[in-house]
């Protein structure tokens, strides 16, 4: 509501200064006749028709708003969108807003490639912090950097663990006791594991990007930070919490044998899981409408086991400002991404995506409480947020997460211990983080 | 021993092609079953068969609009090259210009070059060429083929000189020899370019990802992309393959189609 009085308002008040001939010039892009345009890059990054429901949702927008005419434009994959973003903002054609991977956030703001949107949210008469307390707290990290808010959470994921609730009966579980602990999971899955390989305990994709990720759930259930949360250059990969979480992963595969060794993706993970071949697998809440509609056997959903602490590190996607637009699109863009988090239409992409509403109010309206009453699935991925963490996000985000990654799917393959593999990848991180650190907390001063 | 050497040749030959036509005999059988099923990966599973699959490709996309900015794209690309590299595989191949040699072994070193690296210089050309977001920005980096002009430089000089000579006598300018005389016979060296750059540019990603941001200038393979791509959750297999058949169906077609004159044309231009 607050939305379409500020829009009545702007109009009255163009329709005053249409009278004073000084203002001609602002007419042309201010006047309903000739809207501003403004494009949004989005990426796919679940399956289905998610690219129907945003051009649907954008051609809404523009329906509402006759002062704006927004295109969505997809992207690819987030490593495609973040790659297109860079190129068009160094050809000099930045688009007015991107959704973009939420780690990949920090490095946009080193490069000197985005601006903040404190000045656009101040000007709504709210200070920024003020402003974000409308998200959750967790998403705080990966979007206010250096205290300004460089990303709007837009669409957000925690691993969760699914688990069949036949396979448990068929091995002797209790479907309503889910493992809690990293040692009664090792356990449940040592029962759920058949020698003859027909079933698995326990699966998880260990492909590039969800490696890392599921990494740095371990690490920080195990006590550890895993990386500086405030600060790109750093990263705590030989720490003991580190070493404790390389050495489950390594028993799981090579000594308890209850996953299967070498890389799985997620594609394998559901196969399996669907097939009623696997126990328990960790994958992303934006999953969930995907493994719903294809699951045929019950399923349940837990939260991440446990070591020393409950912790589900955030994925997803947060809305940026690339630099270089002019105050008009940047004014468009702020509407029409105050119109996204919405909490109504922010609820009903959350609905049709599976990802969780970053925006809290979302889970105040009556569709959305609807929707969690009928999928507990969906509840217990939102209670789980009170144990999320951020996402690992540094300089050189990828090159520094590949460094743990490599090492980690080199543990699947029985190919290096443990203990070598965390000096290995800090040592590899330390160099690829070298020219940062040596520009920032090195520097010499004086 | 002549006939043992040409039944291996015949089994070797065999064995390829089985493995090759076998993520093609997977697509369509996976494009036909619905659902997730459990032997997805199965390439003689017990049905149940269905079109669904298609249907729900294609009202996922907008194919008749990718189908047409595809042909345009690679159509305008194979137009511009075969006059571009015919030129210059003709200027390469007999003019006498100081230099040549130089110029024509630092042409094939732009192959080296990967394209990522280029897309931001590109990219930045086409903004001052108001080429940004069309059609004409998509191809234009690809009117010059080095590997098209190496090619028909090695076809032209495959011609008797004879022929031209004839024709100069009766008074024939360049552009007229090259267009009467050069290019008839040197079409089987312009269908085998015709086939690389159409499947190249057909099958193309990255670039036309970087080049078009409005959704009525999407090709298929962007196209494709919106509604297969699933790096969080677990793919659809069989709208994937029913998809991925939509795309390559034309390709296929066209080879079936004209088969027999593009073998000839490769073992003719010497290209296998």
């Amino acid at each position: 509501m607050t939305e379409i009085t500020r829009r009545t308002a702007l109009k009255t008040s163009l329709g005053g200064a249409l009278a004073v001939t000084a203002a001609a010039a602002m007419t042309k892009t201010a006047f309903a006749a000739d809207p501003v345009e403004i494009d949004l890059f989005f990426p796919v990054p679940v399956q289905g028709k998610l690219a129907d429901k945003m051009k649907e949702l954008i051609d809404r927008f523009n329906t509402q708003h006759a002062d704006i005419k927004a295109t969505a434009v997809y992207t690819g994959s987030y490593d495609d969108t973040s790659l297109k973003t860079r190129a068009a903002i160094k050809a000099g054609k930045p688009p007015a807003a991107v959704i973009m991977s939420a780690n990949f956030v920090r490095e946009y703001v080193i490069n000197g490639d985005v601006d903040p949107w404190d000045s656009l949210i101040e000007k709504d008469g709210k200070t920024a912090a003020v402003y974000f307390d409308n998200f959750w707290p967790a998403l705080k990290p990966n979007a206010v950097i250096d205290d300004k808010v460089y990303g709007i959470p837009y669409q957000n994921s925690t691993p969760l663990m699914y688990y069949s609730v036949d396979a448990f009966k068929d091995a002797g579980l209790d479907p309503d006791k889910p493992p809690e602990t990293w040692a009664d999971w090792l356990d449940a899955a040592k029962k759920l594991t058949k020698a003859d390989g027909s079933r698995w305990g326990i699966m998880f994709p260990g492909t590039y990007d969800y490696c890392g990720w599921l990494t740095s759930a371990f690490v920080m259930q195990n006590g550890g930070q895993y990386y500086n949360h405030d600060y790109g250059g750093e990263v705590y990969y030989n720490a003991p919490s580190s070493l404790g979480a390389l050495t489950l992963l390594d028993t799981l595969v090579n000594k308890a044998k209850v996953m299967p060794p070498g890389v799985s993706d997620a594609n394998a993970c559901t196969s399996a899981f669907f097939a009623g071949r696997l126990g328990t697998m960790l994958l992303s809440t934006g999953s969930l409408s995907f493994v719903r509609d294809n699951m045929k056997t019950p399923y349940k959903v837990a939260f991440l086991p446990k070591a020393v602490r409950n912790a589900a590190p955030i994925g997803g996607a947060s809305l940026i400002l690339p630099k270089g637009n002019t105050p008009e699109r940047q004014a468009a863009a702020w509407t029409l991404i105050n119109w996204l988090v919405s909490p109504e239409i922010a609820g009903e992409w959350s609905r049709f995506t599976g990802y969780f509403s970053p925006r809290k109010a979302a889970y105040d309206l009556p569709d959305m409480q609807k929707f969690m009453s009928d999928h507990p699935d969906a509840k217990i991925a939102l209670d789980q947020l009170k144990f999320a963490v951020p996402w690992f996000d540094t300089f050189n985000t990828v090159a520094v997460r590949k460094a743990m990654e490599d090492q980690v799917q080199a543990i699947f393959s029985a190919k290096v211990a443990p203990a070598d593999a965390v000096v290995a990848a800090q040592k590899a991180a330390d160099e690829l983080l070298r020219p940062y650190v040596e520009q920032t907390a090195l520097k010499a001063i004086g | 021993m002549r006939t043992r050497g040409r039944i291996i040749a015949l089994l070797a030959a065999s064995a390829a092609a089985l493995i090759w036509v076998v993520p093609f005999a997977w697509m369509a059988v996976a494009s036909l079953r619905p659902g997730v099923p459990p032997d997805i990966a199965s390439l003689t599973p017990s049905g149940p068969f269905g079109l669904g699959n298609f249907v729900e490709a294609w009202t996922s996309g907008s194919f008749p609009l990718w189908y047409l900015n595809t042909f345009l794209m690679c159509g305008g690309i194979l137009a511009v090259q075969l006059v571009t590299i015919s030129m210059a595989g003709y200027a390469f191949a007999r003019l006498d210009f100081p230099g040549r040699d130089v110029v024509f072994s630092l042409f094939p070193l732009q192959l080296l070059l990967i394209p990522p690296l280029l897309i931001v210089p590109n990219l930045q050309t086409l903004v001052s060429l108001h080429l940004y977001d069309r059609l004409p920005g998509i191809m234009a980096p690809y009117f010059a083929s080095a590997f098209g002009v190496f090619l028909m430089r090695q076809t032209f000089r495959a011609i008797p000189k004879d022929f031209e000579e004839a024709a100069m006598l009766d008074g024939a300018s360049i552009p007229v020899l090259i267009r009467h005389v050069l290019l008839p016979l040197a079409r089987p060296g312009l269908v085998a370019f015709a086939i690389v750059s159409l499947t190249a540019h057909w099958n193309e990603f990255l670039w036309p990802l970087m080049a078009v941001s409005s959704p009525q200038n999407q090709v298929l393979t962007v196209g494709l992309s919106t509604f297969t791509s699933g790096a969080e959750a677990g793919s659809d297999w069989g709208v994937v393959a029913a998809g991925t058949f939509f795309v390559a169906a034309p390709l296929l077609i066209l080879f079936l189609v004209f088969q027999r004159r593009f073998i000839s044309s490769f073992v003719s231009s010497g290209i296998k």
